[in-house]
């Protein structure tokens, strides 16, 4: 058992790595493209089995993307739906016991914001120019300090919250372990089966925050509603 | 427990990889599937309509030609109808004048049965009062008389009914 929030480190070339994070995150990378292998290896017309589940993602994710983010959204799909896939499979990576979830750690969790979060600056700018620098100062120049902050905010919210939760959810895993005795399972078992729901609305809502910061840079100002 | 190291680069190198390799691996065969999918369902709906446009095509065709094949039986019924009652009417015309021809024969012949007879009954009425006359009134009358006499009796005899007579 090892203590919580000391982490394993690596150094190489003169820089600082969180091995377990890294192991976990090349884990959580080779089951997610392990299962889309699996489940596109054969496609057939009728699907059937590990095809139906991945179409029920993509073509779920595709209809809230091209709600959000309008037609000009859709280059972003596969960028959105590895986005979820992969927070989905980390978030419950953490479940199984010995192993931990990537997202535990606060560098993948602010890495993923902070990509966002370029991201979407970057394609506001390169898609609107400078009509997108002119909406930070609406409706009144003053509001940019607001505005900033706001922007600010988006990737520590967007990060911490990811982190916290299932950090937390892993640490209580390993403290109701502890309290109970062994012979009485049921609040791990509760506890867990709450993990499972939590990581999933997690991966949820991340993905769906970043596909509406995305359609505000993306989306036309005719579209917006 | 937050510290921020050089695995924050990593991980974003690590995902964008990860990007990189579902839209190869996962996210084109499945979007290139649902097009295609979609494309078979759009063709078949197409089909679909178009089969139904040609089963109402054929439907009202088939239903035509039915029309058309009642309406000539009809007019072959009605036209053998019409023939039969015709032979019909020739036949019972026929007939009639047949018996109306059978009857005119048997009247005629009833006619000149009757003439003969009447001729021979005559005849035999003259012969007969020849003899009855000559012998009860041989000797009184001589022979004008007796011609004149019996001439009277004859000519009494064709004023009155044969049926009627006594003998």
């Amino acid at each position: 058992m090892h203590e919580i929030g000391v982490r394993e480190v690596v150094q190489f070339a003169g820089l600082t790595f969180n091995w377990e994070t890294l192991c976990m995150t090349w884990l959580t990378m080779a089951i997610v493209i392990l299962i889309a292998f699996l489940a596109t290896r054969n496609l057939k017309m009728v699907p059937s089995g590990w095809q139906n589940v991945l179409e029920m993602i993509v073509t779920g994710l595709n209809a809230q993307i091209a709600g959000t983010m309008g037609k000009r959204g859709s280059f972003l799909a596969p960028f959105i739906i590895s986005l979820f896939l992969f927070l989905l499979v980390s978030n419950w990576l953490g479940l199984i016991p010995t192993l931990s979830s990537p997202t535990n750690d606060l560098n993948t969790t602010l890495g993923l914001a902070l990509l966002v979060i370029v991201m979407v600056h970057s394609l506001g700018l390169y898609m609107k120019g400078a009509h997108y620098l002119a909406h930070f100062f609406k409706p009144t120049p003053v509001f940019v300090i607001i505005n900033a902050i706001e922007e600010i905010a988006k990737p520590i919210t967007l990060s911490f919250r990811l982190f916290g939760n299932i950090l937390a959810g892993e640490i209580l895993i390993i403290i109701l372990l502890k309290l109970m005795p062994i012979w009485m399972p049921i609040p791990s078992v509760i506890w867990l089966a709450f993990s499972i729901f939590i990581g999933g609305v997690q991966a949820f809502i991340f993905t769906m925050l970043s596909m509406a910061y995305f359609a505000g840079a993306v989306k036309e100002d005719s579209e917006e509603s | 427990m937050i510290e921020l190291n050089a695995t924050f680069f990593a991980q974003i190198l690590n995902f964008l990889i990860l990007v990189v390799i579902l839209r190869a691996v996962a996210y084109k065969p499945v979007v290139r599937m649902l097009k295609a999918r979609e494309d078979r369902i759009q063709e078949s709906l197409d089909k679909a309509d178009a089969d139904a446009v040609e089963a109402d095509k054929m439907l009202a065709e088939y239903k035509a030609k039915l029309a058309a094949a009642n309406a000539k039986a009809e007019t072959i019924v009605r036209n053998a109808e019409k023939r039969a009652s015709e032979e019909r009417e020739e036949k019972r015309a026929e007939a009639k004048r047949e018996i109306e021809q059978m009857k005119k024969a048997a009247a005629a012949e009833i006619q000149r049965d009757r003439e003969r007879a009447a001729e021979q009954l005559r005849a035999e009425v003259v012969a007969l009062s020849m003899a009855a006359a000559g012998k009860i009134i041989a000797k009184n009358m001589d022979k004008a008389e007796n011609e004149q006499l019996v001439g009277e009796f004859v000519d009494k005899l064709d004023k009155d009914k044969i049926g009627d007579l006594p003998c």
